[in-house]
Order: C-alpha cells, then structure tokens, then sequence
C-alpha cells in the first residue's frame, strides 16, 4: 500500500509542474504577478510531492531513518510554502482589488497539542488551502466560470485530505488515513489539471474572445 | 464598484479598443482610445508611443492626427492575454 501512495504522488508531481508550466508561459509573456505566484507555488508543491514520492522508494533511494525523517519533513515544508503562495496570491489579488475580501480568521478547530514539525506543517497547509477555497468560491461567484467552480472543489479534496494527513501524523497507526489523503490529494490535483487541458486545448478565439 | 486594474489588463483595454474600433480600417484616434480606455490624455499619450516602440500599435499619421492600428504582434499579444486570463480566472485570480 505505502508503494501506491508514494506512486500517487508522481501524479502530483506532473500536475504541479504542468501548471507551473503553464503559469510560467504566461509570466514570460504577460509579465504578470499573479501568474508568477501561481507558479512559485507549483514549483514548490511539485517538489515536495516529488521528494515525499522519492521517500517511499527505498530501493532506489536507500535512505537511513533519520534521513527519511528529515526528507519527510523537507517534502512537508516544500508543499507548505508552495500553498503558502496559493493563498498568497489570493490575499494579494484581494488587496489590488481593493475589495475586503473573505476574510477567514477562523483558525482551524484543532489545537496544536503536540509541537512536532511535520503536525505543524500539515496545520498551516490546510489553513492556507482553506483560505485558497473560500478565495477560489468568492471568484466563482463573480465570475460563474465553471473552470473556477472545479478548481475550488479540487482545492477542498486537498483541504479534506491535508486533514487527513494531520490526522494520520497524530494517529500512526491508521494507515488507511494515509492513503485516504493520498488519493483526495490525487484527486483534488487531477481537478486542478483541467485548466492546463483547457489552455492545452486552445480554448480561446484567434479574435481574442474567450 | 470601481477596480484597480494591473499595467498588463491597460494594455489590453487599448489594444482591444483598436481592434474593435477600427471598423473603416482607417485606425483609431486618440479620443475613441480615451473615452474606451478610461484613462488620463497625458497617461494615454505616454502608454501609446511605448505601445508603438514595442511594435504592438502602428501610428498611421492622418493630416491632423494620429491613427492607431493594432499591428499582428499587438494581436497575439492580445490572444496570448486572453488565454492566460482565462487561465488565471480558473484559479480564482486576475492577471
């Protein structure tokens, strides 16, 4: 079962990258801010998922323990920032929209009783995909893109699976937790995808209009 | 409610006006630009003699005043705009 997670997240991996692809296409040729944001976070989520996919594959990666540990913990933080600037780029786009936006202070409803890193680390990626989908459901609203729409429920199947991963840290033992995250992960990425498909596609008029 | 909007979606606002505008094929002038770009004469001024430096307007001159022509690379400035606007638009942001 832990050669499937770790698997899954290769899925991940190519996801991020395509988007940061993509995004970084779109830096090069717009020169804009928030396509760099968005594309700094899939530069650092691909690689955390990247090396958390490495960490389950001892053969090729024979890690000592303590190694894994630190690799763990390396893969965690990398994916952290890299939602770090996907709720970043929300709180940036609210500030130059000079709107008050969703303002989400509610911390989530778990107490931070054990100070180990990588509990820590799962905490603020759900805060800060949290803060992602009720920014990604605000646009949805003005915007009523059906791409958009996706996007946030992709964005919530990560949500429930950093959860599930904060949960699966507190209680070891549940390795069904495990790969419950892994595969809402998958699945929220997979959703994430569809823009990259859409612009892949060439979903835009050669007059410009969408 | 009135937006802020970014240096890149300006650009766009004009080029599109003198795509759209130039019905007669005889360009576009200033005060069409102004009263569509929504903007001040000496920031409009400014922002088309950098928009024709970089190619993506051409400035027909008239007998009293300059015309404006989107030129071909204005126009893939635009699509390349609109697909990655769209793009970002499905993450939940503006460029």
């Amino acid at each position: 079962m832990g050669l499937i997670q770790n698997l899954l997240q290769f899925i991940g991996v190519f996801v991020s990258f395509s988007i940061a692809y993509v995004a970084y296409r779109g830096v090069r040729q717009t020169e804009s801010s928030s396509l760099l944001r968005l594309a700094t976070a899939f530069v650092f989520l691909g690689f955390g998922f990247l090396v958390e996919g490495m960490v389950g594959l001892p053969k090729i990666f024979p890690f000592q323990p303590i190694a894994t540990t630190a690799v763990v913990v390396g893969g965690l933080l990398l994916e952290t920032t890299g939602y770090f600037f996907l709720a970043f780029s929300h709180v940036i786009d609210v500030l130059i929209s000079k709107r008050l936006g969703v303002a989400l202070l509610v911390f989530p409803v778990i107490t931070l009783t054990s100070t180990q890193l990588a509990d820590i680390l799962s905490i603020l990626s759900f805060y800060f995909v949290l803060y992602g989908v009720v920014e990604t459901v605000y646009s949805y609203a003005r915007t009523r893109k059906p791409d958009t729409l996706l996007i946030a429920l992709g964005l919530s199947l990560i949500g429930v699976g950093t959860f599930f991963q904060w949960l699966s840290l507190l209680y070891q033992y549940v390795g069904v937790l495990s790969l419950l995250q892994i595969i809402l992960q998958e699945m929220g990425l997979l959703m994430l995808f569809t823009p990259v498909l859409s612009f892949a596609a060439g979903g835009v008029k050669a007059n410009g209009t969408v | 409610m009135a937006q802020y909007r970014t240096q890149v979606r300006i650009i766009a606002d004009v080029l599109s006006t003198a795509r759209d505008q130039n019905t007669e094929g005889t360009g576009v002038g200033i005060t069409t630009l102004l009263r569509k770009g929504n903007m001040s004469y000496g920031r409009l001024t400014k922002l088309l003699s950098e928009l024709v430096g970089s190619g993506l307007l051409v400035e027909l001159d008239g007998e009293k005043i300059s015309k404006y022509v989107i030129s071909q690379k204005g126009i893939q400035f635009l699509t390349a705009y609109y697909a990655f606007e769209d793009f970002a638009q499905s993450f939940g942001l503006r460029l």
